[in-house]
């Protein structure tokens, strides 16, 4: 009998998949000055709440029916097919549960994030701190890990609207731009949940993909956001990021570098990284910890400037060699840059803590100590590059 | 009952199913009655019982032209011409060595039995009652002015079909004989597979006015003797009017009446039946049915078919997996759909989530109310298709398919996606080679779907969990429903999705406990390992066979023994 | 209703890997780390130790009386009716975790799959089902367990292989964490987790080889403590211990993370919920019997059909006693641990008892009549 009950109360969780309202992607904003709407949905007016955590959100929705399954006729449609296939809503709130909330007044389906996959937020945004993004997508149970979380140098309002040609879905062409870089090895895949393991690690700092948005519509990634806390504090060169990858010997090789060709004047070769690994060693000396770092790179010749000079193996052999010392050089500088800014997105305070346990307990212990204390580290560094292969031309 | 609680009870080896007093209006007022030498009498008390039907006769005639006499039948049940040619000529004419002496009465009987009747069912009752039974089978009883026992003879012939192909288990590869209704053909088609003594067939009669003659076959010194107890027990417990078919059998006997899982197999093939009672299980068969029982069952054989065995045992073993994944299918398939778009659709990736979101913009029903009205017009298409004739039903089902999927998704009705669903479900349900199976998980299917929409991925996962309980808490006979799998054993595993080489199988499934356990002997194993003899290479013709040696040289060791092979 | 005799020492293992491997699997990670950081694998170790530790004394105390329950041989060592408020004590505890079981369970598919569902219809359901399975006899019991047991298993090293992908070694070290002061209380709450396999008493007197029971536990031990311990080292890895903290359901999150290769699945997490349901079935299954049974015993009944449906209104109402979500997991920490004294104390001091006073059991063919 009592099974039968449910039967006939009815099912609650039902819902269907076309009634639903599937946000795409995300953007997040600091309010511009005088433009907050006060909404009074979830408390009146007249309570303070702080004006320094107040956000504008904006949405991509998917519309059904207009982003057909297999070879559809919505694609071809129109140049500007991408822009029908979703809808942008935006809205402003207090917090970014507040502005979910003035949102899905506004939307008539209830919102459904199992489909999130691309959260844009505002350089302005990063730098007032995200602890409130990250204390909202924690407790919500249908955003996966996986997403991407993306600073823009623009605002994300704009990100959100971008329609390009290539893709039929707007978010979708964002988050693949970004897949397509990880695989190509010129990106660390850096989605939100390790974001999240790395702001929450004492000895480690956030970081995210840095954008910008150019007039055509297209997406650039101009290196990556330097955070300390909770706090976006700076960002990289593009270049910086194979820098990045190589101290942390991230293997899926790729990124292409310019190398002076030693010797002769003014030519240039474009080496084309396929594999690296790194190892790292930490050490207490003086009672600064102290970090050697080995970097190992593979890969080929991709494009030389001129027919002056013929390539050999000789050749090749002080190329490697040129190439080794630029790299260092960057290396040092995306190091001085993160320690300029407290802000420890290699992980060496992890090092620390893992290998020299007694250390860290006496004297670090918690991750504002480890920001004061990465500023004073040292470092040795070693690379060894080695060209394997110059394509299919002779010489 | 179970098995183990008839091992442990000391059984007398059996008593002969005795032949039941079977309750019915004429037999019962002829119950003290004999038959007494005043044939007039005789013949009129037969009037009374017997009397009322047009096509029962009763013939006078002259045996050995001296004696009255009267032939008591039913002329639809007997073999006309038997009866003129064997049975009245050999009693009008006296025999040879007869001739010229002089016959007493009293030896009438005898010498009809013995010296004048050329038939071979021949036996002499005294009761009415059996007499009057005898009749209504279609033999002839033979009575005599004086002679105070009737003379029964076996003279029944019935039309029958002919042995044709089964119609509900067609195979590629295997015999095409299917049983008919006809006990007795159904029991030659058995003894020809299986010339061995130790083939064993008892009968018995059911249904209080049927009289259905029902027969169970084993294989004795393989089938468990207390298996054999325990399935003549249950027979003999059915009381019923009558007995029509072999279902009706399978509905006693059954140890649960409530599951939908069936626990007693049909076939109607007598290949099958033969295997399964090599393995040990017992073949119960009733006249006018052509499908023949067979117990115990468990589930592993509802998507095995016989011609499994005639195939080689790896491709074999890849088509059992395709009739297990679309079983699997049949079930599930539906209440996966309506948990996933309903309640999960995070599960599937993107793109393909928006793309069914527009697919389903337009349908004015949620995804479970529109499942279960595709289902269920699915299975009342299924019901007129069967009782359609040939003809019509082939071209309507295909037609009936697509246009109605066709026009209910043109409508806005249902969507695209859900046909494709439904369809897919039907289909495997179809590859289910055990049409009872089959049956079952159809019905399962639909409270699945209700729990689907009720709690989604959930919901299914207690409805799973509840038909897997309830799977494992039933016995056939007392063998575990889920065995081999569940509890383990080894040896009876090599027969599963997996069908093992004819040659490995070398025991019985023990789940049976059976007598005797071995079916291929090691030797035949040892000599399948060995390498094949290659006669006909075309290099050298006459090879001769290298003895394989455990490194010890051969006696003579360097003879030359010129066609040695390299 | 005749008890059985044929119940496997596979049959055995796989009983108590099916109710170990429960609803502890969710939340264990995060007891783990909150007590050791880094060094929770080691913590997990331990802890899985002193669950084998206790369950190979409980098989010991249990060889020496046969065929005989708990509940009935504890009176012949203790006197009757010390034995018997123990026993009571004992079965109300059983109750407790099935209801915490239960409510656990309810808290977690209300959270993260079905959120409009009320948690009493969820509970209800799960509550329903053990009670309807409990209706059978200890050989169908097994059998149960046994065909779940690759339902369980394979899923959840197949989750924890793909999420290896996203392992950083250097998150599980130092092994023995920053914080070794907390390792002990980290090692009793797991522990505490492996208490459902107290049911072994009501299985091993149905035993066909009770001898051999000591392997089935170590057997089963070995695989569900390395179960238990591969998802911890697999949720710090990947995540890292400080990030642990921040997650209620860290196994959950892990599921989130992974995908199959090629994208076919993304969110294995829903598929994961369903083998996960499977999982806690088979633990409320095993704790409901014992429950169950152990009551129906102690009253001398033989049949315990009647108590599978008598013990439903009580076990329901307990699991809805906790009033948010933060209380329902303290509760069940404090009585996990003090679960723990009377599992392997009781037991224990049995043993020792018996041992002084050189009780042993019949070697009877029936199991004894209770008040002897």
């Amino acid at each position: 009998m009592t099974l039968l009950v449910p039967l006939v109360t009815g099912c609650w969780d039902r819902l269907e998949i076309e009634e639903r309202a599937v946000v795409l992607g995300i953007g997040i904003d600091v309010p511009e000055a005088g433009t907050f709407e006060e909404n009074q949905v979830t408390h009146r007016s007249d309570i303070p709440l702080k004006k320094s955590k107040r956000v504008h959100l904006t949405a991509q929705i998917a519309v059904p029916g207009r982003i057909p399954l297999g070879p559809g006729e919505g694609g071809g449609g129109g140049g500007g097919g991408g822009m029908q296939t979703v809808w942008v809503v935006e809205a402003d709130g207090h917090t970014i549960e507040d502005a979910m909330n003035n949102m899905q007044q506004r939307v008539s389906s209830p919102l459904f994030f199992g489909h999130l996959r691309v959260i844009v937020i505002s350089e302005e945004y990063a730098r007032r701190g995200v602890q409130n993004l990250n204390d909202y997508f924690h407790r919500n149970p249908e955003v996966r890990r996986m997403n991407w979380l993306l600073v823009s140098k623009n605002s994300a309002r704009e990100l959100m609207k971008v329609s390009p040609k290539l893709e039929r879905v707007p978010s979708l062409y964002l988050m693949t731009s970004l897949d397509q870089a990880v695989k190509m090895g010129k990106l660390p895949n850096l989605f939100l949940g390790y974001f999240w393991s790395s702001v929450a690690a004492k000895g480690r700092e956030g970081t995210l993909p840095y954008v910008e948005l150019q007039e055509s519509g297209t997406l650039e990634i101009r290196g990556l956001a330097l955070f300390r806390g909770d706090q976006m504090v700076g960002a990289t060169l593009p270049i910086e990021i194979l820098s990045y990858l190589g101290i942390e010997g991230v293997n899926q090789g790729g990124g292409l570098v310019f190398s002076q060709v030693p010797d002769v004047e003014d030519e240039e070769v474009i080496f084309s990284n396929s594999s690296r690994h790194s190892k790292i060693k930490v050490k207490i000396k003086n009672g600064i910890p102290h970090a050697t770092i080995r970097v190992y790179m593979e890969g080929n010749l991709m494009e030389k400037s001129s027919d002056r000079f013929r390539l050999n193996s000789k050749m090749i052999l002080s190329i490697e060699k040129q190439l080794q010392e630029n790299a260092k050089k960057g290396y040092v500088r995306l190091l001085q840059k993160t320690q300029k800014y407290g802000s420890d997105i290699f992980g060496f305070g992890e090092y620390v803590r893992a290998f020299e346990p007694r250390y860290w307990n006496r004297e670090i212990r918690t991750s504002e100590n480890w920001q004061k204390m990465y500023r004073k580290m040292t470092f040795d560094i070693f690379v060894d590059i080695n060209i394997r292969r110059i394509g299919m031309k002779g010489r | 009952m179970s098995l183990r609680h008839w091992l442990s009870r000391m059984h007398q080896p059996g008593k002969p199913a005795a032949a039941r007093p079977v309750p019915n209006r004429a037999i019962q007022q002829s119950e003290n009655e004999t038959v007494t030498g005043d044939m007039e009498l005789m013949i009129d008390k037969v009037k009374s019982f017997l009397g009322d039907s047009d096509d029962f006769v009763i013939r006078r005639f002259l045996i050995f032209g001296r004696y009255d006499a009267v032939l008591f039948y039913y002329s639809s049940l007997v073999d006309q011409r038997e009866l003129n040619t064997e049975i009245i000529r050999s009693l009008m004419y006296l025999p040879r060595h007869l001739e010229g002496k002089e016959i007493d009465e009293a030896r009438l009987e005898e010498l009809l039995l013995n010296e004048a009747l050329f038939v071979g069912e021949a036996t002499s009752i005294n009761q009415m009652n059996l007499v009057l039974e005898r009749v209504t089978q279609g033999k002839t009883a033979i009575l005599a002015q004086g002679m105070d026992t009737a003379v029964v003879v076996g003279t029944r012939q019935i039309d029958k079909r002919s042995i044709d192909q089964p119609a509900t288990e067609q195979v590629i590869r295997g015999p095409r004989e299917g049983f008919i209704e006809h006990l007795d053909t159904n029991i030659s088609l058995l003894r020809y597979r299986l010339q061995s003594a130790d083939f064993c067939v008892k009968t018995l009669t059911v249904g209080r006015i049927t009289k259905t003659r029902v027969s169970y076959c084993y294989i004795k010194g393989i089938a468990n003797d207390a298996l054999v107890h325990e399935v003549e027990d249950r027979l003999n417990a059915i009381d019923i009017d009558g007995v029509l078919d072999t279902g009706y059998v399978e509905q006693f006997i059954e140890d649960n009446h409530w599951s939908p899982f069936p626990q007693v197999q049909n076939t109607e093939r007598p290949d099958k039946a033969v295997a399964n009672m090599l393995e040990g299980r017992i073949v119960i068969l009733a006249d006018g049915s052509p499908l023949a029982l067979i117990v115990p069952t468990v589930l592993n054989q509802f998507y095995q078919a016989a011609e499994d065995y005639s195939e080689r045992f790896l491709l074999v073993s890849f088509i059992r997996l395709a009739r297990l994944v679309a079983l699997v299918f049949s079930l599930v398939t539906p209440s996966l759909y309506v948990s996933v778009i309903s309640f999960n659709p995070e599960l599937i990736p993107t793109d393909f989530a928006v793309a069914v979101a527009g697919g389903r913009a337009g349908v004015p029903f949620p995804s479970v109310v529109e499942v279960l009205i595709m289902e269920i017009s699915m299975e009342v298409l299924r019901e007129a298709t069967v009782r359609l004739p040939q003809q019509v039903g082939g071209a309507l089902s295909i037609v009936g398919v697509l246009v109605i999927g066709q026009a209910a998704v043109a409508a806005g009705f249902v969507s695209p996606i859900t046909v494709v669903v439904i369809a897919l479900t039907t289909i495997g349900s179809f590859a289910t080679p055990a049409y009872n199976a089959a049956l079952a998980l159809r019905l399962l299917r639909f409270p699945l779907i209700l729990l689907a929409g009720m709690f989604g991925l959930y919901g299914v996962t207690v409805g799973l969990i509840l038909i897997a309980n309830h799977l494992l808490s039933l016995k056939s006979f007392g063998i575990p429903y889920l065995s081999p799998l569940v509890p383990g054993n080894f040896q009876a595993m090599k027969d599963t999705v997996f069908r093992a080489p004819l040659w490995w199988m070398t025991k019985r499934p023990s789940l049976l406990h059976t007598q005797n356990d071995t079916r291929v002997s090691n030797d035949a194993v040892e000599k399948i390992k060995q390498p094949p003899s290659n006669t006909l290479d075309p290099l050298m013709v006459g090879n001769q066979r290298e003895e394989l040696s455990d490194g010890i040289s051969p006696p003579n060791n360097d003879a030359p023994d010129g066609s040695r092979s390299h | 209703m005749e008890y059985p005799r044929q119940i496997t020492t596979l049959q055995t293992a796989a009983v108590l890997i099916s109710t170990i491997i429960g609803v502890g699997v969710l939340s264990l990670p995060l007891f783990a780390v909150r007590s050791a950081d880094a060094g929770a694998p080691l913590v997990t170790l331990i802890g899985i130790a002193i669950a084998l530790a206790s369950l190979l004394l409980l098989a010991k105390l249990q060889l020496r009386f046969k065929r005989q329950f708990f509940i009935n041989y504890s009176e012949q060592i203790i006197g009757k009716w010390p034995a018997r408020a123990f026993g009571v004590l004992v079965i109300g505890f059983f109750a407790l975790l099935t209801s915490f079981t239960a409510r656990e369970f309810g808290e977690v598919v209300i959270t993260s799959v079905l959120k409009q569902t009320p948690l009493e219809v969820t509970v209800m359901v799960m509550l329903m089902l053990a009670a309807i399975s409990t209706r059978n006899d200890i050989s169908t019991f097994a059998y149960v367990h046994h065909f779940y047991l690759p339902v369980l298993v394979g899923p959840v090293l197949l989750i924890i292989a793909l999420s290896l992908k996203n392992a950083d070694v250097i998150n599980l070290l130092p092994v023995w964490g920053n914080k070794p002061g907390g390792m002990l209380t980290g090692a009793i709450t797991v522990a505490g987790l492996f208490q459902g396999s107290f049911i072994l008493t009501t299985v091993m007197p149905a035993m066909r080889h009770p001898d051999k029971a000591v392997k089935s536990i170590f057997w089963a031990i070995m695989i569900a403590g390395g179960i238990y311990l591969l998802i911890v080292i697999a949720v710090v890895a990947v995540f890292g211990n400080e990030e642990v903290k921040n997650l209620l359901w860290p196994t959950l999150e892990l599921a989130k993370t992974t995908s199959l290769p090629a994208n076919i699945l993304e969110r294995l997490d829903a598929a994961f919920l369903a083998v996960w349901v499977t999982a806690v079935f088979t633990t409320l299954f095993a704790t409901y019997y014992l429950t169950a049974h152990a009551l129906s015993r102690l009253l001398g009944l033989k049949d315990h059909r009647l108590f599978s449906s008598a013990l439903l209104p009580f076990v329901f109402v307990m699991a809805m006693l906790p009033q948010n979500i933060m209380q329902m997991y303290q509760i069940i920490q404090v009585v996990l641990r003090y679960g723990l004294l009377l599992t392997i104390g009781y037991p224990l001091l049995l043993l020792i008892v018996a041992v002084i006073r050189k009780k042993k059991g019949n070697d009877h063919e029936k199991p004894m009549e209770p008040s002897s």
